[in-house]
């Protein structure tokens, strides 16, 4: 895509988004819209939380026999005339689309959204390969045409205005279109409607995949999804591996709280089961169905410290409620995935290295692990990476130094007496009217934005003293 | 098959490092998935106004609009009178096993155009002209193989007769279903599936189940709820009481 948010570092684009004005606003909207959406849900519906235990423990056991699932997924696949691919990396799975554009004389590709084909890159090789790729859901339709990438899992176009998309649709579909919801939908749908019925591939992630039926799940809102599965000739569809589930009555338990978790609807509009390609009898439905297993850096976390993370259902509960999220957005973030999960996902596919900075954009509140539907601890996998990047020497040094030396002084009553009489001493210029405001050299970043409480009088063992 | 070999060998070998975080069992399962499917058809057969009552009442909670008629003898005249509210001349149907009528005899002789997805088409040519029928078309009526009560949701299978995109392309979407069609909850519609798929003989042709919960609809402007975004803009339900 044409922006590149990584060349600027994460505490700058972080200090941007909490600058412009439109996205504050615009953020503290939807998620609030969507928390409320969900909580809703879940009061009218009180066997959530006993089947939020059952998704969990089924995600647990897909994954302490995730080889047994993917093989008997393949075999179910392919008995009903579907061809399975394996992808050992990102750029594997690309080149498997990209062969297969080839090899059937692929032009135009419509997507029905997915977060594995965000997570590859996909649209940029389609686009170097001589493919049109078609975003098809609305909101991805528009992050599309505007050449941005998604800042919410489930709303992408959360950060734009729809003065700003009438602008775009305007511009980008030749015409003069009025700024209202309304309207702008229907002229995607028009726009939209044609590449559906020209296209010759249709390209979907996979919600959930059942290993015993070989069935994929779509869960859509828009019925993209639906369009992108029965009408052009080829359906790929690319999976992380830990999307598969052993059987369809698993499936309803996931299904009777991902819409919940997600939107706050008991079911989106669309959930399409899919099994191969079109089978013997049946009028419509692609002549060919691919499905594209890919690890990209999962398999590694099944025995690692990120294992819980493969529970995911990427409903984005997580996002709305975290507190850095709320006030960042997605594009701070600077991946694929964003939020508190998104770290997590982030540092799995990409390596702990590029979470230096997100680890800590996170206040441990632990409000995404109350609200996930399969209850992924996530605030004890971000201390887990922030001490791996400290004991890797990957956080920056003042950092480890600080730590060190407050380690020192926790683990020693001598020294910690003694700070705590020199730091009572030494933070007297810096206290106004019981609050520190300012603090000198690299500690001013800290109290820039924030007050510190000062150090008390008296330490509780002094005032302990006093009492006998 | 190397690939696959040396992928789920890798896999396997990862698993065996780690016990997992708990212990841990997916989802109880039916037994005897035909047998746990009876029993529940036994059960709605008894209690299906409650079920109906609730299917209605999530039904038009998600914008869907609901009908009952006494018997399929009715049903044309219902769907006459939506074709005529939104000015559609052309319809699209299953075929007649599937939805259990032909509309045909009774509304192409009023001007509509009707054009039946015969079962056992399954050539080229035929999936280009029905693309096009079915693009065209202001009104598509199929059947309904569950309607699922708590969350006022048509299930579809497709299949012979049942083409995907009757309920997809047209903007008005109208399925006939009858008392044996009821489920309540999504775990039963888990044992339904179960026992189809155990014996695909008996009913699973088709390579798509469709689950539909109300119009298409998007809120990606904004946060504003619009309906008929790709597919239909409305959803029409009749219940015909007398199966």
């Amino acid at each position: 895509m044409s922006e590149s948010p990584l060349a600027v570092p994460f505490p700058e684009r972080a200090g941007a988004a909490l600058q412009d004005a439109f996205l504050q606003q615009a953020l503290a909207i939807a998620t609030t819209k969507f928390i409320e959406l969900r909580k809703e849900s879940f009061e009218g519906f009180p066997q959530g939380e006993a089947l939020r235990d059952r998704a969990r423990a089924i995600k647990e056991a897909t994954l302490q026999r995730l080889d047994f699932y993917l093989g008997q997924l393949a075999d179910s696949i392919e008995r009903l005339g579907g061809r399975v691919h394996w992808a050992t990396t990102g750029a594997e799975a690309r080149e498997i689309v990209l062969r297969l554009c080839r090899d059937k004389g692929v032009r135009m590709a419509v997507k029905s959204k997915s977060m594995a084909t965000e997570e590859i890159d996909l649209n940029e090789a389609l686009e170097h390969a001589g493919v049109t790729p078609v975003e098809t859901d609305l909101g991805e339709y528009i992050i599309q045409l505007a050449h941005e990438r998604p800042s919410h899992i489930i709303a992408p176009a959360i950060h734009k205005t729809k003065g700003q998309v009438a602008e775009l649709f305007s511009k980008e579909l030749h015409g003069d279109f009025a700024a209202d919801p309304e309207v702008l939908t229907a002229v995607a749908r028009k726009a939209l409607r044609e590449k559906f019925l020209q296209a010759d591939m249709g390209i979907t992630g996979a919600n959930f995949a059942v290993a015993e039926t070989g069935t994929v799940a779509l869960v859509t809102n828009e019925g993209n999804g639906r369009m992108v599965t029965s009408l052009p000739r080829l359906h790929v569809a690319v999976m992380g591996i830990e999307k598969v589930i052993p059987s369809m009555t698993d499936l309803m338990v996931f299904l009777a709280i991902l819409a919940r978790s997600a939107t706050g609807q008991k079911l989106s509009s669309y959930t399409t089961l899919v099994r191969g390609p079109r089978q013997k009898g049946e009028l419509e439905g692609p002549d060919e169905f691919h499905l594209i297993l890919m690890d990209n850096g999962r398999a590694r976390q099944i025995a690692g410290t990120l294992r819980e993370a493969l529970y995911c259902l990427r409903c984005g509960a997580c996002l709305n409620v975290c507190p850095v999220y709320r006030q960042i957005g997605g594009h701070a973030y600077g991946y694929t995935y964003p939020g508190p999960i998104g770290i997590l996902l982030t540092a799995m596919l990409k390596g702990t290295e590029s979470v230096k900075d997100l680890a800590h954009a996170s206040s441990l509140c632990g409000a995404c692990k109350d609200v996930c539907p399969v209850r992924i601890d996530i605030p004890r996998m971000l201390i887990e990476l922030r001490e791996h990047l400290d004991r890797e020497r990957i956080a920056p040094w003042p950092e480890r130094m600080i730590f060190s030396m407050f380690k020192l002084i926790l683990l020693s009553p001598a020294l910690f007496h003694v700070s705590a009489f020199l730091g009572r001493a030494l933070q007297i210029p810096f206290v106004t009217n019981g609050r520190v405001r300012r603090l000198p050299l690299f500690f001013a970043k800290w109290t820039r934005t924030r007050d510190l409480p000062p150090i008390a009088a008296k330490t509780f063992r002094e005032r302990w003293k006093e009492l006998d | 098959m190397a690939a696959r070999a040396e992928f789920l060998d890798r896999i396997k070998r990862e698993v065996a490092k780690t016990p997992g975080l708990f212990p841990a069992t997916p989802a109880p399962r039916p037994a005897n998935p035909a047998e746990a499917a009876e029993i529940v058809r036994r059960q709605i057969a008894e209690r299906w106004p409650q079920a109906l009552e609730r299917f209605r009442e999530e039904f038009e909670r998600v914008a869907g609009v609901f009908h009952r008629v006494g018997s399929l003898a009715e049903v044309p005249n219902v769907v006459r009178g939506i074709a005529k509210e939104k000015g559609v001349s052309e319809i699209v149907c299953w075929d007649r096993a599937p939805l259990g009528l032909d509309l045909r005899p009774s509304l192409g002789a009023e001007g509509l155009t009707v054009t039946v997805a015969e079962a056992g088409q399954e050539s080229d040519e035929a999936r280009v002209r029905h693309r096009a029928e079915a693009a065209r078309a202001g009104l598509g009526v199929t059947g309904c193989d569950f309607a699922l009560a708590e969350t006022g949701t048509l299930i579809l299978l497709s299949g012979s007769g049942r083409p995907r995109s009757t309920s997809l392309l047209p903007d008005t979407h109208v399925a006939v279903f009858d008392r044996t069609r009821l489920l309540e909850s999504l775990e039963q519609v888990g044992i339904m599936l179960e026992a189809l798929h155990a014996d695909p003989a008996r009913s699973m042709s088709g390579a798509m189940i469709t689950f539909i919960t109300g119009p298409s609809r998007t809120a990606d402007i904004e946060l504003t709820l619009t309906r008929g975004v790709h597919g239909p803009k409305e959803v029409h339900a009749i219940f015909v009481e007398r199966p």
